[in-house]
């Protein structure tokens, strides 16, 4: 029986493994991989300490430092399936790859994941011009015309990181406004190579081996349009990672986990939550580390008093 | 040994990950990177017919991303066991 299972290893998850090694508590964290969702950015420039650090970095520091702490045992490679509550206020923990694990206490920084359009095509051609990661692959669509999806920090980062290298750009909104910085809207809006189209509903990727296209509705006037692409980059948010205690814990209408933001306590006694899987206001690496410092203290108390 | 070919672009974390899990289980390689190197690109999609990265070529068993457990069982390699509770 573990006292507390971490569910995740971004920057909150890992926190709260150096805490929760260093007050003793007998301690589980599972994870798939290491360093959240910064782990694709190829530079980060506000994580307190350091100047600047690629992703791939940070990842590799948060996994040093976790693997530094003695008595914690990790569980990386897999993925937390589900959590069931027991009639002893105990909970059992099943992993993917169907390990279950006992504990007293569980902590969720799960974080996020990449939301998809969900529509016909995105599936089929996943990998084959629909593209998830534009950090990555970026670089293959040298010369080629190419559509990103969205209106946030991620589709304006996306934009820019083809820059270097397709030939044509466009930026499909849902809306009529840009979110995101300022300085990179302007960058993005100046770009000859860069054309907006506003108000448009993706309804289909089309292809037959590789992406060749896409069809859109325009959402003021209702036509239908057609655009050859060589590639689509979806870009248009994230979703909270809470699928597996949607049953025990109180989620807001997004999916977010509803946290008490003083100790970071769920509507379920004996879970904790902290980082960009819950309704915190803000969603950063340095927020994550902090909140879920606050819950593995939390926790803390909860067992020296019992 | 295994015949190991990655294809990766310089940007690529997978990539950096699959290719320090190699260096960590001493498994060779031969890189190509496809954001500059086109006739490596053109290879790449008539293998994989993927436009995305990592592609890695096991024995001419072609993997799609850093898939750990696939490369694992290509190349023979077993996991240590996880501590028990």
């Amino acid at each position: 029986m573990y006292d507390l299972i971490i569910v995740g290893g971004g920057p909150g998850g890992v926190a709260a493994g150096v805490y929760a090694a260093r007050k003793k508590m007998k301690t589980a964290l599972i994870t798939d991989s290491f360093g959240g969702q910064s782990l694709v950015s190829n530079g980060i420039e506000n994580w307190i300490g350091t100047k600047s650090i690629s992703g791939f970095d940070l990842a590799k520091n948060l996994e040093e430092h976790l693997r530094a702490q003695a008595g914690i045992d990790i569980i990386d490679g897999d993925l937390v399936a589900a959590v069931a509550k027991r009639d002893d206020g105990t909970f059992g923990v099943t992993t993917k790859n169907g390990k279950t694990l006992e504990t007293k206490f569980i902590l969720l920084t799960s974080g996020s994941r990449r939301k998809r359009l969900g529509v016909p095509g995105e599936d089929q051609f996943d990998g084959k011009g629909v593209v998830f990661c534009t950090t990555c692959d970026a670089p293959l669509f040298g010369g080629k015309t190419v559509a990103v999806v969205g209106g946030g920090n991620s589709a304006l980062e996306g934009v820019e990181d083809l820059l270097m290298y397709a030939s044509k750009i466009y930026l499909i909104v849902r809306s009529e406004v840009l979110r995101g910085d300022p300085v990179t809207q302007e960058k993005v809006k100046n770009n000859p190579k860069v054309e907006i189209i506003w108000n448009a509903v993706i309804e289909e990727i089309k292809g037959e081996t590789f992406v060749n296209g896409i069809n859109y509705k325009d959402g003021k006037t209702g036509e239908s349009k057609t655009l050859a692409l060589d590639g689509v980059f979806v870009e248009i948010g994230l979703l909270p990672n809470s699928d597996f205690v949607k049953d025990i814990v109180a989620l807001n209408a997004t999916g977010h986990v509803i946290i008490d933001a003083r100790t970071q306590q769920t509507s379920c006694p004996g879970i904790w939550a902290a980082g960009d899987v819950t309704d915190v206001l803000y969603e950063q690496n340095n927020i994550s580390v902090g909140d879920s410092i606050k819950a593995t203290l939390n926790v803390y108390d909860k067992i020296k008093k019992s | 040994m295994a015949k190991v070919t990655i294809y990766s672009t310089p940007t690529c974390v997978y990539c950096k990950m699959a290719k320090e899990f190699f260096a960590k289980n001493n498994v060779a390689y031969e890189e190509h990177d496809v954001a500059a190197d086109m006739k490596a690109r053109e290879d790449m999609v008539n293998k994989s017919h993927q436009l995305g990265v990592p592609v890695i070529d096991i024995n001419n068993n072609i993997v799609i991303g850093f898939d750990q457990k696939t490369i694992e069982g290509l190349l023979g390699l077993g996991k240590p066991a996880v501590p028990a509770a």
